[in-house]
């Protein structure tokens, strides 16, 4: 039997700990190990990004990571995108909205994606969106409608973000 | 008559959002790499490195050493239960294990099966196999040659001939032809594509000692099919089988046929008593399963020189593969093809198509091709183009003036199809004055003395989907019907469940529509499975685009079953006469007194609480769809390209779809179609090939030399509609999944061969890379 | 798939004891990392095995070596070498023409132009993996080959490589081939 490591990761804020062998690729240890089954798999050669979720705030593609390279980081993977009260994130609201997904496969590589797209660039261009979700691959949508989808979501945070600030400065 | 309903019920025509979706943006989908049985192992296939050679002897002694290692299973031991063979969709059968020889690069060798994954392939990588190389058969030009490798020992037949079939009327084209004005002919090849769903396939086989049963959790468009076929080859009685095909991430065709991988993992269950599991990589996905196109045709076009169009020959020769895999309808070996004569009349046509093997991976009939008629527009609408560059006529008006004008349907074909309706000229129209094609076409000549590369391509599609009529269509036997049972509970919410199975098309919400346009219970209230083998009612599955018009139909028959009974229902409750009552969208109301009105929520809690005495409680129905036809989707399609000197690369400036699918359930769900569709066209006509080198081995195997077009290639889409309803169906709908695929790449392609025909260029083979591309520049002295 | 590649280096001995050297196919092996002749069939004919590790992944072949044309005049030799993966994943095929030039300096030319062809997983990462494996390979080749060539060489069953195989490090067949895609087909063939 292969000798295993016990790693800590937090994963969509909890603490998770498991005791892994080294080869044990992250995307596994997400679907298989945390039975986080929302990250898919698409490919053998880390090209679909299916696989996508968010490790210490950048996007890595979790089938060409090691999950011993994740000890003591944070991941978020799409179950974790909607509050703990099961309200949807406005990039999912986005998604349902703008009609893109058709077999939701590579949906959540593309939420991820997105989800950190609009963290560093709040209001991106349909270039920069296409540029933005260029590392996942999607066979059903033609990708129109997920660009869309991301727009409309932007707006909504936009407008979210501007209420927040106006109750802000009307508290001040 | 088709009632407009209110956005609170959605019934036809409204954009109702998703019902699936919520379950898919949360990461909830359940497809078959989710599912996780308790005791649950795993399978890995052990695969040819060779396309052609003599299996010596296979040593299983170090792989089965492994700690945590329950079996290797080889072609030999499968042949002592008779399962070392299985029959395929077309009447051929097809190794599940090898046994004496290998024949494609890639075929299943042997099956691990270990407690997880990472064991079986490190156990699989310990499987020896001792090889002789044969000489190998990849040129399909080759197959039929007095000297070609034999690749199928197993037949009777000693060559590699496979069908010859053909339709129409040879001597009178011939004749034809020999009187023509004009001919003009093409050599067009479809090369060997895959539709790569990002979904791999594979299943969990779940056999259980405590009840005798089998369940297995299956990537699989045709669950029923797929049942009834485990049933036949497995000897497992049929009641026994379920099959659940649950979330499916995609198909496109490629989950239509019964792979090898699925046989092991079943016969794996059935011997060692757990859940074996089997998904396959991506690598096995392009490989293995089934492939798409790989179609050598020849068209040619007999004509006056006014460019009415006479005569219409086709001669294919079509590359299988090891096996003949395909999924085709019994007497149709080469699928639909003969719709080859597309949005035009042909005084005579003739078709014919020979089959043969290679030493290649098996399948042919996938990638949303329609029963091979994404191979039959793509040839029409190329040859057409080269009538046109030979008339020196412009490719638009060439086929107005040789579209079956709209009062000649139902129309009879020359190869005896009976189109259904058709408004070739209406689509072609709206399509013309949306791109502004006068505008282009003086732009192109402006950049011509310029010196710069523009073209604009017209694709006008006409395709035939809704498989099918029993008196012509069966696969192994089994008629094309398709299903739908629909039950409405006391509190006037409803389920319906259906023998197709959806993989993205959004079944659980256009579904949902047509019952709530025929029963005015909104779609919201209206819950619709599919792919349970224990609960749904028998189906042929999704693929083809049949789902609307067969168990779309069939749901709009059984709701309206449903509808004549409420009504008497409602008769009762309103103490009139049926005769006296009316029918709006969810309620009867009495003629001339529509305050006296039941509701179909009314109605349903009555059908348990209050029905009249002899009648039979509860408010359901079945019905099973034979469709009376096919239908014929069709449209126009505009490409317009500009084209880098000096790179080679083709940019796609403008992309226009105009199509044409009869009434429309959702437009939302059918726009995303045909922008996926669109994007799938792309792809094949300028990225994509799975071709094999001289020594049968595989080229574009992975993702790395297999392209998908990301967001960034893929350029903005534009869609537009006619609508001419399908006279035959229940609500005049034709399907329309593969109009994108079947309609794009000639589209595509004309473009590309128009901004290039001015320097003598006639046809470029797809797929059309930036190298091909460049090439020719240089060979015409345009390159920058 | 069918690949061809051309090598052409100098040694600083005399052109002599360099084709006594080159024509011997067990002295040559014993320069080929991970080779090692077997057995001798007869004259022109010896059985021989190769090990090829790149990063984790290793390949097994055995096969047969056989001189098919040898031309002490001009100093010119043709051999075909034909292996078999061992666990059943593939062959490979070597034909490869080495052809000596006396220098000025009384050193020697070295002009190799091998023909390799493969068949089976290997192939599908086509000719940027082969390639570039074959250009790392054939560097160690001359450095062992020049090593030996000052050594007294008497001793032909010796390997100088053989069991403990140093593999190939997979990251560096990665820098050469994203290199390559720079610097253009200069050396290698296509």
């Amino acid at each position: 039997m292969a000798k295993k490591q016990l790693i800590t990761v937090k994963v969509n804020g909890r603490e998770r700990e498991a005791a892994v062998e080294a080869r044990l690729l992250l995307v596994h240890f997400i679907r298989e190990s945390l039975q986080l089954t929302g990250t898919h798999i698409g490919c053998d050669t880390s090209h679909c990004g299916a696989c996508t979720v968010v490790l210490n705030g950048k996007t890595v593609k979790s089938c060409t990571m090691f999950a011993v390279q994740a000890d003591g980081g944070e991941i978020l993977t799409v179950e974790g995108l909607a509050s703990s009260a099961g309200q949807l994130h406005a990039l999912q609201e986005g998604f349902k909205q703008e009609h893109g997904l058709q077999c939701g496969f590579c949906t959540p590589g593309m939420l991820m994606s997105s989800y950190a797209l609009l963290h560093s660039n709040p209001n991106p261009s349909e270039e920069e969106i296409r540029w933005g979700i260029s590392g996942n691959l999607c066979r059903c949508t033609g990708y129109q409608n997920i660009v869309s989808a991301v727009q409309h979501a932007a707006a909504k945070m936009a407008k979210a973000g501007s209420e927040a600030n106006l109750a802000e400065g009307v508290a001040k | 008559m088709i009632y407009k309903t209110s956005p609170e019920i959605g019934g036809m025509g409204h954009s109702v959002k998703r019902k699936e979706d919520l379950r898919f943006i949360q990461g909830k989908g359940n497809y078959v790499d989710d599912v996780n049985l308790p005791g649950m192992v795993y399978g890995q296939v052990v695969r040819s490195p060779y396309a052609h050679a003599r299996i010596n002897s296979i040593n299983t002694e170090k792989a089965k050493a492994v700690p945590g290692v329950l079996a290797v299973i080889t072609g030999e031991d499968l042949a002592k239960a008779n399962l070392a063979w299985m029959p395929t969709l077309s009447y051929d059968k097809q190794m599940v294990l090898a046994t004496g020889k290998v024949l494609f690069q890639s075929q299943e060798v042997a099956f691990v099966v270990a407690e997880d994954r990472y064991i079986a392939a490190d156990a699989a990588e310990l499987v020896e196999v001792d090889y002789e190389e044969l000489p190998v058969l990849v040129d399909p030009n080759k197959a039929l040659d007095s000297g070609a490798p034999l690749v199928r020992e197993d037949r009777e037949q000693k060559n590699n001939h496979i069908f010859h079939w053909e339709v129409g009327n040879r001597e009178a084209t011939e004749q034809v032809f020999q009187s023509a004005e004009v001919r003009a002919s093409v050599k067009a090849f479809f090369p060997r594509c895959h539709p790569a769903p990002l979904e791999t396939c594979g299943c969990v086989a779940d056999f259980s000692r405590a009840t005798g049963r089998l369940t297995v959790y299956l990537t699989s468009q045709a669950p029923h099919a797929h049942r009834t076929v485990l049933a036949l080859v497995g000897g497992i009685p049929e009641n026994n089988i379920r099959v659940i095909s649950p979330d499916i991430g995609g198909g496109f065709g490629n989950k239509v046929p019964v792979y090898p991988g699925y046989v092991c993992a079943v016969v794996a269950s059935l011997t060692l008593g757990v859940p074996v599991k089997w998904i396959e990589t991506r690598s096995e996905n392009l490989q293995s399963t089934g492939f798409a196109r790989d179609y050598h045709m020849m068209a040619e076009i007999a004509s006056d020189r006014d460019g009415r169009m006479k005569a219409l020959r086709v001669k294919t020769l079509a590359d299988h593969g090891a096996f003949n895999a395909t999924a085709q309808p019994t007497k149709f070996p080469a699928g639909l093809f003969s719709i080859c004569t597309g949005s035009y009349e042909y005084a005579q046509a003739f078709c014919e198509v020979d089959g043969v093997y290679t030493n290649k991976a098996p399948g042919g009939v996938a990638y949303r091709c329609s029963f091979r008629v994404t191979e039959a527009a793509y040839l029409i609408e190329r040859v057409v183009d080269v009538l046109a560059l030979e008339l020196k006529m412009d490719p638009a008006e060439l086929r107005l003036k040789n579209f079956i004008p709209e009062d000649k349907f139902p129309y009879k074909s020359s190869l005896g199809w009976t189109y259904d309706s058709g408004n070739y000229e209406g689509a072609m129209k709206l399509a013309l004055d949306r791109i502004g094609y006068q505008e282009l076409r003086k732009e192109q000549a402006e950049k011509r003395k310029k010196g710069e590369l523009m073209g604009i391509g017209i694709s006008s599609f006409t395709e035939i989907v809704g498989a099918g009529p029993s008196h012509d269509f069966d696969i192994l036997g089994i008629k094309m019907f398709d299903s739908c049972e629909i039950r409405v509970h006391p509190t006037g919410k409803a389920m319906a469940r259906m023998g197709t199975k959806s993989q993205g098309q959004g079944h659980e919400t256009t579904y949902a529509q047509i019952v709530a346009q025929e029963l005015g219970i909104p779609a919201g209230d209206v819950t619709i499975e599919e792919g349970d083998t224990d609960t749904a009612p028998y189906g042929l599955g999704t693929y083809a685009s049949r789902s609307t018009p067969t168990s779309g139909a069939a749901t709009a028959v059984a709701a309206r079953k449903i509808r004549d009974k409420a009504k008497k229902i409602a008769a009762y409750l309103l103490e009139c006469n049926e005769n006296d009552l009316e029918w709006e969208p969810g309620k009867f109301f009495v003629k001339g007194a529509p305050s006296k009105s039941k509701t179909i929520q009314d109605i349903a809690f009555a059908a348990y609480t209050n029905f009249p005495p002899g009648m039979e409680p509860g408010l359901e129905a079945v019905d099973y769809y034979d469709p009376p036809n096919l239908t014929f989707p069709f449209g126009t399609y505009i490409c317009v390209v500009d084209i880098d000197q000096g790179t080679g690369e083709v940019k796609v400036r403008r992309f226009l779809a105009v199509d044409d699918c009869g009434n429309i359930i959702n437009p939302m769900i059918v726009e995303g179609q045909i922008h996926g569709g669109l994007t799938e066209g792309l792809a094949i006509a300028f990225m994509q090939q799975i071709d094999y080198d001289e020594s049968g081995n595989v080229q574009g195997g992975s993702f790395m030399d297999y392209l998908l077009p990301t967001a960034v290639e893929t350029p903005h889409w534009e869609t537009d509609k006619t609508c001419t309803p399908c006279p035959h169906h229940p609500f005049g709908a034709k399907g329309v999944g593969e109009s994108p695929n079947v309609g794009s790449p000639a589209a595509f392609v004309n473009a590309v061969v128009d901004a290039l025909s001015h320097l003598g260029v006639k046809h470029i083979d797809m797929p059309i890379t930036p190298w091909k591309v460049w090439k020719v520049l240089q060979e015409k002295g345009v390159a920058a | 798939m069918a690949l061809k590649i051309e090598k052409t280096f100098e040694v600083p001995e005399p052109v002599e004891k360099v084709w006594a050297f080159l024509s011997d196919p067990r002295m040559v092996a014993t320069c080929v990392p991970g080779a090692q002749i077997t057995a001798q069939v007869d004259e022109k004919t010896y059985k021989g095995a190769i090990k090829v590790k790149v990063g984790p992944s290793i390949t097994d072949y055995t096969g047969e070596v056989q001189i098919v044309r040898l031309d002490t005049e001009n100093h010119e030799i043709e051999i075909l070498g034909k292996g078999q993966d061992v666990r059943g994943r593939g062959s490979a095929s070597m034909k490869m023409t080495g052809t000596l030039r006396a220098l000025d300096n009384s050193g020697t030319e070295v002009r190799s132009v091998s023909e390799i062809g493969v068949v089976g997983i290997l192939a599908q990462m086509g000719s940027r993996v082969i390639t570039e494996v074959s250009n790392i390979m054939f560097g160690e080749f001359t450095k062992n080959f020049q090593a030996r060539l000052k050594e007294p060489s008497d001793d032909p069953a010796a390997p100088a490589t053989g069991a403990d195989v140093k593999p190939i490090k997979a990251t560096a067949v990665a820098w050469q081939a994203t290199k390559g895609l720079f610097r253009g087909k200069s050396e290698s063939g296509s």
